[in-house]
């Protein structure tokens, strides 16, 4: 923000100063080039009139060259800047002060531009006067109405003066330039600052309301109906709809939960009681059987569901209770080598000798342990290893889950949490029912809000590693 | 022991009523909260238990409870939700429930809830059961056949135990997994045939006549 200010400060400013320096300049070159117009005019002017009033004006100075008579050259004397006056056969017949002040290298320069026939077909142009001269400014023009004795009227004028104007222009707009802009980015950095204070204040707010729990809270509205008291109005009424929304969900999860409860019960009601009567003969009994299996693998989606639709609420809570790992890992290890066994799998699980205890939701990290254990036999093949280790640190209780399985493919890493993500269907074994996909989601889920962690390692072809850590309060 | 049951939903109420009935108790089944809360409050009715659905028409399971407690009645009540989310279960608790089964539920950990409740010895489950030469104490959770004591672990021993307290009767996988791990555990495999095999070679190798006996696509059952 403020740099966006100070670059277009700079910008606009910097523009300005350019365009300032080139018109100065352009308009100082003019004022140069109408000067020595004016004094050539002026000079043909002295000469026409001379003209009228003494015919010849020519006259031989003492060594027999021809010389412009001495009255007029004395008016001629005034003229500032270079002057030169050439006959009709391109001799010198005037020169001013300044044009004499010159070497006699530097005047033959001049010479050379009135020197020829024709020079006062010339157009206006500027040359440097080598080696060390300064650069003129110089115009040409012929002599009409003073008979036929004169040739041009050469006027030039140094621009030493006009270029140290210029430059002094330079130095000026830079120290402006220095002086005006630095404090004018930290004051406009300072005001910036304080008209977004508010701004950065709501979005501190913003951010503290981040889930369920907490919609219910609304930004403070500044007193001035400003573009800020309208932001904050229409962030609470977007609060407000998203409440209602909030609040709905929760309903329909809450409803919808005992809708589809209430039916798996009385299905699963009638199968218990068809299954365990006596006399039920055992073809009866297979087809009673997997209903039974359905209505359970219903029954986890269902609570798989809703724990990652309070979770997304924030409002999935834990039962928090100090607990030893120990006892967690060491029974869902029993069920992992039972698996293991099933799976031709062999099965290790290392605990420490002292306990690791933890406060966390019981039930709820038995679930991640057994995930995870179930995964690791489910995607290892016969013959392979698990090992399951627990360890505690220094204030974190940590235990992996390490197998020598099919592994995970690279691209597939990050989205193994994802809500119903499967690799291709390659990966589990065929004779092996798919699991509902949401396992991993919720693992994440019990981890995270354990404020632990989970993490994965994995290697195609040779096995994957999950580590959780929890930390002990 | 009588228990009332305050449940709307008839298949499941008559599940319970008849359950509650084979294990030895009497049961009255009502199917509305006004109706459940008259009757539990009512002197003379003499229930010693409350099974209270907490979706009711006409008053729900929440108000029953918190009338009945603020009337001072100090029924037990064993509550049924199909909530298993941790602050209902803890609101239900705090209203005055004494301990709560979710929906679905298995019939068997229903039961174990009410004997918990009722405080009384189990009904159908005898300190010590006996299938020919084969003994397992309840109590002392030790196993012995013909005298000589098997080591099993807890999972051995809760599918063992549940085999033989439902002796001669076919338990399928899913009720015996079920019992065995706390009623909310689906492995997706089969699992208690690992479970089983192990039993198999404590219980059965070398011994004659064989106790645990395979039911094809559906179960096991322990028989002599």
């Amino acid at each position: 923000m403020t740099v966006w200010y100070a670059t277009a400060l700079i910008l606009s400013i910097g523009v300005f100063a350019v365009v300032l320096y080139f018109s100065r300049r352009s308009a100082t070159y003019q004022d140069l080039d109408r000067r020595i117009q004016s004094e050539a005019d002026l000079t043909a002017g002295i000469l026409a009139e001379s003209y009228h009033a003494r015919g010849v004006l020519v006259e031989k100075d003492t060594a027999g060259r021809p010389v412009l008579v001495q009255e007029v050259a004395a008016v001629l004397e005034v003229v500032p800047d270079f002057l030169l006056v050439t006959s009709r056969d391109g001799r010198l017949l005037f020169a001013s002060p300044d044009a004499r002040a010159l070497t006699f290298a530097e005047f033959e320069q001049l010479n050379a531009i009135t020197g020829p026939p024709d020079a006062s077909a010339r157009l206006p142009g500027r040359f440097r006067i080598e080696p060390n001269g300064p650069t003129l400014h110089y115009l040409v023009r012929p002599v009409p109405d003073a008979g036929e004795q004169f040739g041009a009227i050469f006027a030039a004028a140094d621009t030493r003066d006009a270029e140290l104007r210029l430059e002094q222009l330079l130095t000026t707009i830079l120290i402006a330039f220095v002086v005006g802009v630095v404090p004018a980015i930290f004051v406009g950095r300072w005001i910036a600052g304080r008209a977004l204070e508010p701004v950065d204040q709501m979005i501190t707010e913003v951010r503290e309301i981040t889930d369920g729990r907490t919609l219910h809270r609304r930004l403070a509205v500044p007193m001035e109906r400003d573009e800020l008291g309208r932001l904050a109005e229409t962030l609470n009424q977007m609060m407000a709809r998203l409440e209602r929304n909030f609040a709905a969900l929760r309903r329909f999860t809450a409803d919808a939960s005992h809708e589809l409860k209430t039916p798996l019960t009385v299905v699963r009601a009638g199968v218990e009681r068809a299954i365990t009567r006596p006399d039920v003969p055992p073809e009866t009994l297979a087809p009673l059987e997997e209903t039974l299996q359905e209505v359970n693998r219903m029954t986890e989606l269902l609570d798989s569901l809703l724990t990652l639709a309070r979770a997304d609420e924030g409002r999935a809570e834990l039962h928090r209770e100090p607990v030893d790992l120990r006892e967690i890992i060491a029974e869902a290890g029993e069920t992992g080598e039972l698996l293991a066994e099933h799976a031709g799998v062999g099965m290790e699980i290392r605990l420490p000798p002292e306990p690791v205890v933890v406060s966390v939701d019981r039930s709820r990290v038995r679930q991640l342990a057994l995930n995870l254990i179930e995964n690791a036999v489910k995607y290892t093949p016969r013959g392979g290893q698990v090992s399951v280790e627990l360890a505690g640190s220094d204030g974190r209780g940590v235990f992996t889950v390490a197998d020598t399985g099919i592994g995970i493919a690279p691209g597939d890493l990050p989205h193994i949490f994802d809500r119903f993500w499967r690799a291709d269907s390659a990966r589990t074994r065929t004779s092996e029912r798919a699991g509902t996909g949401l396992g991993l989601a919720i693992s994440k889920w019990i981890a995270e809000a354990h404020g632990g962690t989970i993490e994965v390692q994995s290697r195609p072809g040779r096995g994957t590693t999950f580590t959780v850590g929890l930390p002990r309060v | 022991m009588k228990i009332l049951v305050v449940e709307d939903d008839k298949t499941v109420g008559d599940y319970v009523r008849r359950g509650l009935d084979e294990a030895g108790y009497h049961v009255d089944l009502v199917g509305d909260g006004d109706e459940g809360l008259r009757r539990a409050s009512g002197r003379g009715a003499g229930y010693d238990m409350m099974v209270l659905d907490l979706r009711l028409p006409k008053l729900s399971g929440i108000d029953v409870l918190r009338t009945l407690r603020d009337r001072g009645v100090g029924l037990p009540v064993l509550v049924l939700t199909a909530q298993d989310s941790v602050d209902f279960k803890v609101q239900a608790l705090r209203m005055g429930a004494d301990d709560y089964v979710t929906k679905p539920f298995a019939f068997e950990e229903l039961l174990a809830r009410v004997e918990a409740l009722g405080r009384r010895p189990k009904a159908i489950a005898p300190p010590t059961l006996k299938v020919n030469g084969l003994v397992l104490d309840t109590g002392s959770r030790e196993v012995t056949r013909d005298g000589k004591p098997i080591e099993l672990t807890p999972k051995e021993y809760a599918v063992l135990e549940y085999l033989m307290r439902h002796q001669g009767r076919v338990m399928s996988r899913t009720l015996i997994t079920e019992y065995a791990w706390d009623y909310h555990f689906d492995p997706g495999t089969n699992i208690v045939d690992v479970v089983i095999t192990r039993l198999r070679k404590k219980i059965d190798h070398a011994k004659e006549p064989k106790l645990i006996h395979t039911v094809r696509g559906v179960g096991y059952v322990v028989r002599a």
